[in-house]
């Protein structure tokens, strides 16, 4: 018999707030986080110069061990979102066996400051001022190397960097180690920096909005880069309840894929989302009719909501018009690696409270996408089970399923 | 009833050669790849030279000029090739049953980043290509390559600096084991460039010349070590489960029997924290295996000349083998191929597999003097003739990750 999985504790970095509380009551309040791109100058740019940063962080207010000051903004992100997880599972880390607890993180871009420096160094001819400092904090293999060190965790140390998708691959990784025990408890999530690298590629794809993120809206414009974190404390059922831990849900499975088929745009017809799904279900021991609530990748661009919606039907068939899917993006920007990490978060909070997040700035309809998607305003509706949902550059696409926990 | 990994297939990429037995042969006749830096200019750095794949044609591999894919791409793209053909999966093959892929890297193409971030900052952000954005990602090679072979299986990219390759090679097992997967090429690739080779370089980490005065070179183990050496390729093993390889009467070449993984706090920097994470990993692979330390026929070490790593790696086989280190016999292919990075696990597990077929390990190029403290009597500069039923190999990062995994010949009692 297989143990079961749950998530016990969530720490969140988001534009929209800083700890669970301040991101589900934001969440529920369809508060966005988009604004003016502070990060970098955006002047040169065409479009619309909008970003979802997460303003007014010192990490220094989180950290206990680690000086914020030698790594890059992701590592801070994620170690701050880290220390919040720990102290939101009410977890006593000095009870825990430091060689049975890893990290897995995932990530899109690691710590593109740093090369942004170099290349800074590169261009003004100054490559002799770059120092020994750059191979120790670019590489992403950085960002769960400083959870670890910030909260002494010795066990497994995991990197998955399949991009917009790479919280949901974390969190599928760290389940694996838990359910083969190799590890009593894990910290999984992802993490990425506003990056001027990121802004730039989508600007010149010409995904970015002008304004603000419309997902499955027939106006809608485009998506918003965004940053942030989230980290989710996973441990095996019988530990949790042997310490009285509150209990969000259980991470049932999951399912992976790969389009196989253009390098940026996801299929046409939604194959390899479609085969993610039904392998996540199938994990799962599911029925398509048994899902309550389906958290979209939902990134505002024209074609992805369109071919997402295209493969949620081919899953779910006639079921697909009563399961209510969201998009959060919609409120967060795009946060790249740590998006579905933050939406894996949403759906845990989701099933514990019985309420399910809007796709804000859904005002016209779309006829390519005619699903329930929450539109504009939080619904009370019981989440059995949750399917999050997120793709990625690479066609690498990615189910994770939680489902409210019965032990 | 736990799924069995077997090992159906290689393919790789390597300044020694595109083939297991080439690059074996290479191991076995001592020779380096390192030459003098053409890529880049290396004006103000410490080490001029690198194992570089200077004869690297993508066309051999991929019947056409695969414009669209980077270098990283590239290596990948072809090494997928050399698997798929070894392991018997054909693209009509693929279509019926999804082969997946699991690519280690460190950097995937540090290269492209930075060549697109810096046309931005000279060009104008208006100027740069979006389709050179696609490749920025660090899964755009594993998303290439499966987008050649039409590998529509799950598509994982690990990034664990050193250790990418062999964590890579784990996480594809776990798949496999979990049955989330039942066909995986699983493996790592890393490339050449200047971002990469500045890092290391400024961080003081890469060999200079020797103070007996004889031009820079890595030596693994030895007392005049004073540095690595970088180098480029890409490995990929075909990894099934036993079950499907047999019903397909698919040839093994041999069985992931166990793997194992630590994170050291201290990131190398205390010696006592540092031997016993690679020590931890060591046991945890042989614990996966259900194997004893004095069942290992071999090691493969990740030691790389690097001052502390190597004196830490050493230090840690002692402390799993005991006195029985006394009497392992040990390979260190990096004195040949250099640092590979992200591709370096899965080049030492290749390299491996090529010698337990023909029961040779090569020697460590040019190690005439094991550091006194060090209780390696069986690692030297000759081949040799031993019976390598199966063997530990080892991969430790500068950053605290280690790895390690063990390989056997199927049916080998263990």
């Amino acid at each position: 018999m297989q143990q079961s999985i749950v998530v016990t504790g969530l720490g969140l970095v988001t534009s929209i707030g800083i700890g669970r509380e301040a991101f589900w009551h934001n969440l529920l309040m369809g508060r966005s986080g988009i604004g003016p791109v502070q990060a970098f100058d955006t002047s040169a740019y065409r479009g619309g110069m909008q970003g979802a940063e997460v303003k007014a962080f010192r990490a220094a207010d989180y950290l206990v061990r680690l000086d914020p000051a030698g790594m890059g903004r992701a590592s801070q992100f994620a170690t701050a979102a880290a220390r919040l997880a720990i102290a939101d599972a009410h977890l006593d880390v000095a009870a825990v066996d430091p060689e049975r607890a890893g990290v897995s993180m995932g990530t899109t871009s690691g710590e593109p400051n740093e090369i942004e420096r170099f290349d800074d160094h590169v261009v003004a001819a100054t490559v002799d001022q770059i120092g020994p400092e750059f191979i120790a904090s670019y590489p992403c293999h950085v960002i769960p190397a400083r959870v670890a060190g910030e909260v002494g965790f010795a066990g497994v140390n995991m990197t998955i960097p399949t991009a917009c998708a790479a919280g949901n691959y974390a969190i599928a990784y760290a389940c694996d180690v838990l359910r083969t025990g190799r590890a009593d408890v894990m910290l999984a999530g992802g993490a990425d920096a506003f990056s001027r690298i990121t802004y730039t590629g989508f600007a010149r794809l010409g995904a970015i909005a002008p304004d603000i993120c419309r997902p499955f809206d027939r106006n809608r414009k485009g998506m918003i880069p965004g940053e942030g974190a989230a980290v989710l404390v996973l441990e095996p059922l019988a530990q949790a309840l042997a310490r009285g831990a509150r209990i969000y849900a259980e991470v049932a499975g999951y399912g992976l894929s790969c389009d196989a088929h253009h390098i940026t745009a996801a299929h046409p017809e939604g194959h390899g989302a479609a085969r993610a799904m039904e392998k996540a279900l199938a994990h799962c021991g599911l029925q398509p009719d048994q899902v309550s609530y389906i958290s979209a990748h939902g990134t505002g661009t024209p074609t992805n909501d369109q071919r997402e919606t295209v493969a949620v039907k081919r899953v779910f068939k006639e079921a697909s018009y009563r399961i209510p899917i969201s998009s959060i993006k919609s409120m967060l920007g795009h946060t790249m690696g740590a998006a579905s990490a933050i939406e894996a978060a949403a759906c845990a909070l989701a099933i514990f409270s019985n309420c399910i997040p809007p796709t804000m700035h859904l005002e016209e309809p779309d006829p390519e996408c005619d699903l329930d998607y929450v539109p504009n305003a939080a619904r009370e509706h019981t989440v059995h089970i949750a399917m999050n949902n997120a793709y990625a550059f690479g066609g690498n696409n990615s189910s994770v399923i939680l489902k409210k926990c019965e032990g | 009833m736990e799924r069995r990994v077997v090992i159906t297939g290689i393919g790789v990429i390597s300044p020694l050669g595109d083939s297991s037995v080439a690059l074996h042969t290479a191991l076995c006749e001592g020779r380096s790849s390192l030459q003098p830096i053409t890529l880049f200019n290396t004006d103000g750095l410490v080490c001029k030279q690198a194992h570089a794949l200077t004869a690297f044609t993508p066309e051999t591999y991929l019947g056409k000029n695969p414009r669209a894919l980077d270098r990283t791409s590239q290596l990948v793209t072809a090494a997928a090739t050399l698997a798929l053909d070894h392991s018997g999966w054909s693209l009509e093959m693929r279509r019926e049953h999804e082969v997946g892929l699991v690519l280690g890297t460190m950097f995937c193409s540090v290269h492209t980043i930075a060549e697109f971030d810096r046309r931005g900052l000279t060009l104008g952000p208006n100027y740069v290509s979006p389709m050179d954005f696609a490749n920025t990602v660090i899964n755009a090679a594993a998303g290439q390559a499966a987008i050649w072979h039409d590998l529509r299986g799950a598509n994982s990219t690990i990034a664990g600096g050193i250790t990418s390759g062999l964590q890579a090679l784990a996480y594809a097992t776990e798949l496999i084991r979990s049955g989330q997967a039942t066909a995986l090429l699983a493996g790592g690739a890393e490339e050449l460039c200047f971002e990469s080779f500045c890092g290391f370089d400024r961080a003081g980490l890469l060999c200079g010349a020797h103070y007996d005065g004889t031009e820079e070179f890595p030596i693994p183990f030895d007392a005049r070590r004073n540095g690595f050496t970088l180098g480029e390729g890409a490995a990929l093993l075909m990894l099934e489960d036993a079950a499907l390889a047999t019903a397909r009467g698919a040839h093994v070449i041999a069985e992931i029997t166990g793997h194992g993984s630590a994170y050291d706090l201290a990131h190398g920097m205390a010696s006592q924290q540092a031997i016993h994470a690679i020590a931890r990993a060591m046991r945890l692979a042989l614990q996966d295996a259900q194997m004893d330390p004095s069942d290992i026929a071999c090691l493969s070490a990740s030691a790389n000349g690097s001052v502390l790593a190597d004196r830490h790696e050493a230090q840690a086989i002692a402390t799993v083998f005991q006195e029985g280190a006394h009497d392992l016999p040990v390979t260190a292919v990096k004195s040949m191929l250099g640092e590979t990075l992200g591709a370096s696990g899965a080049l030492q597990t290749v390299a491996l597999l090529a010698a337990m077929r023909d029961d040779v390990l090569p020697g460590i190029r040019r190690l005439e003097q094991v550091e006194e403290d060090f209780p390696l009597h069986r690692a030297g500069p000759c081949n040799q003739h031993v019976h390598l039923r199966n063997g530990l190999i080892s991969s430790v990062g500068v950053d605290g990750n280690c790895c390690a995994l063990v390989i056997a010949q199927e049916n080998s009692g263990q």
